[in-house]
């Protein structure tokens, strides 16, 4: 009784801060902004994928080799190495959507806005835009100025500071002259923006934005104690059966998908790859393994040791989507939700296999994720292989750390199972 | 044609419901349409639908979509979380046709 009067207190408590994580204009806008670049981000890992096949090396001449990751290199370049460039037009546009505004409009504004703020110049050359700004080292300034200009961009339209045409002039033509002002205006403020920065001692804002924000954030997002926070939320969030991922994620991914670039950098580059705790980190190696949870294991659990007709059903109804990494069957069927007898293990796994992940990395018996987005609906093994830069430790620890789920669930899953097979032969 | 629409975070999960109720309404000879979508498509396709069932995962999504809803003048509800569980197409299509009739 008391247990289930905390499980509502909770539960009451979960509820409100999902609704309002979600519905949060600026953070939905942020999420959504990530899915759009997402396929252009995979597009991207894809080629990464196949320009470092393992065996190449050793069947072609190293001329060759060159050659081909050459011709392969643009693909990556154009997409994953500018992916802030799209997240931001993502982003204005979405926030302008949400307004009910000319989307595309705002897409472009955040776009030039960007621009304006970033240098032009890279080692004494100008009429060129570096790059690495347009990254991920670009990504938090991006964010904040998708946010900021979209809001311009609203604010000069709904003061009507716009030109009207008189009737019968053309609807595009129309359009392009009611956001030349509130564009003209935005723009200028950015601009000014820009020139006020060159006087201070951090010249650009870039250099501002990420000595002040994005550096800090970004050394405490790739810290140990972060990950195991954030993914004790994304369960606790699971256990009530609330989608995890899709609340914490919104907050912890520009800083997940900065780290994953830097790695990315470094991969291509053939240097020490920065860092461990990445978005595929988290992606790849906890969350990913037969869906939310690693419930892969659980199914496998549940074949070998289990007795109960119901959870048999179950885990056959599982499996299919389960390799794919979709298990809404197991956490809605098991039940996980609001289930005392599994919160145990469905806390304590994650943060083992965090555990067991980090220093299998940190060792470097495993290397680091390469950077490399691997789609989630990929299946564990292979997902691991790839995500680390088609290393085949990262299928190995993949598969140790589904063992190692499987052990932390067994008891658990016993007493489950027991309780379930005698009602079972009760009803008979 | 009465069409049913569910949404959930990627249209995953709810595509499997999905193939089950087509299944069950098949065999009991019911002409419905039933898809599933992403949440972030799901604003713009509740136009074309008759009721909206979403995941009980995104459950907090109900008050974004109860307004466009209400619009609408169509149902709207959260999926039972057993039936979810257990893919179980007919509960989740009879439940749908319910729903339209009132």
């Amino acid at each position: 009784m008391e247990n289930n009067k905390f499980m509502r207190f909770l539960e009451n408590f979960l509820l409100p801060i999902a609704d309002k994580l979600n519905n949060n204009r600026y953070l939905t806008s942020l999420r959504d902004g990530f899915m759009i670049a997402l396929p252009l981000i995979i597009f991207g890992s894809i080629f990464v994928v196949i320009a470092n096949l393992p065996f190449l090396d050793k069947v072609i001449s190293a001329e060759a080799l060159t050659a081909y990751q050459n011709a392969l290199g643009p693909a990556s370049a154009a997409t994953l190495s500018l992916m802030g460039l799209f997240v931001i037009v993502g982003i204005g546009y979405k926030l302008t959507e949400h307004y009910k505004g000319e989307a595309i409009y705002g897409g472009v504004i955040a776009l030039a806005s960007v621009l304006i703020m970033t240098p032009q110049v890279l080692d004494g050359v100008s009429g060129v835009i570096p790059t690495a700004s347009l990254g991920a080292q670009g990504m938090f300034l991006g964010i904040f100025t998708a946010f900021i200009s979209a809001e311009l961009y609203r604010f000069f339209v709904k003061k009507e500071w716009t030109i009207k045409m008189p009737p019968g002039v053309p609807g595009a033509v129309a359009k392009s002259f009611s956001a030349l002002i509130p564009v003209t205006l935005t723009l200028t403020i950015f601009l000014i923006i820009r020139i006020l920065f060159s006087y201070t001692t951090f010249e650009t804002v870039q250099n501002f934005i990420y000595t002040v924000i994005q550096g800090p954030l970004t050394v405490l997002g790739s810290g140990l104690p972060a990950t195991i926070v954030a993914v004790l939320l994304i369960q606790v969030f699971w256990f009530f059966g609330l989608h995890g991922q899709i609340i914490v994620n919104s907050v912890f991914d520009p800083i997940w998908y900065t780290l994953n670039e830097q790695n990315l950098a470094a991969f291509q580059a053939g240097t020490e790859l920065p860092n461990i705790i990445t978005k595929q980190f988290i992606d790849s190696f906890l969350v990913g393994m037969g869906g939310s949870g690693m419930t892969l294991a659980v199914i496998i659990l549940i074949f070998i040791i289990g007795r109960s007709r119901q959870l048999k059903e179950l885990a056959k109804l599982g499996t299919p989507s389960g390799i794919f990494n979709v298990n809404e069957p197991i956490i809605f069927g098991l039940p996980i939700i609001l289930n005392p007898l599994v919160v145990i293990p469905w806390l304590v796994a994650p943060v083992v296999v965090t555990l067991t992940t980090y220093f299998a990395m940190a060792t470097g018996l495993v290397p680091p994720p390469a950077g490399i987005i691997v789609p989630w609906t990929t299946p564990p093994i292979l997902n691991g292989f790839l995500a680390t830069g088609n290393a085949w430790q990262g299928g190995v620890l993949q598969a140790f750390n589904l063992f190692v789920v499987m052990l932390i669930w067994w008891p658990f899953l016993r007493i489950m199972d027991k309780k379930y097979y005698e009602n079972e032969q009760v009803q008979k | 044609m009465k069409n049913i629409l569910l949404a959930c975070s990627a249209g995953m999960s709810t595509s499997l419901l999905v193939k089950k109720m087509e299944e069950v309404a098949q065999s009991k000879g019911i002409e419905v349409n039933i898809w599933a979508v992403s949440q972030d498509k799901a604003m713009k396709e509740i136009e074309k639908a008759d009721v909206l069932l979403i995941g009980p995962q995104m459950r907090f999504l109900k008050k974004k979509f109860s307004s466009v809803t209400e619009e609408q003048g169509i149902p709207l509800e959260v999926i039972d979380t057993l039936a979810y569980g257990r893919l179980d197409g007919e509960a989740v299509l009879n439940r749908a046709l319910e729903l339209m009739e009132n």
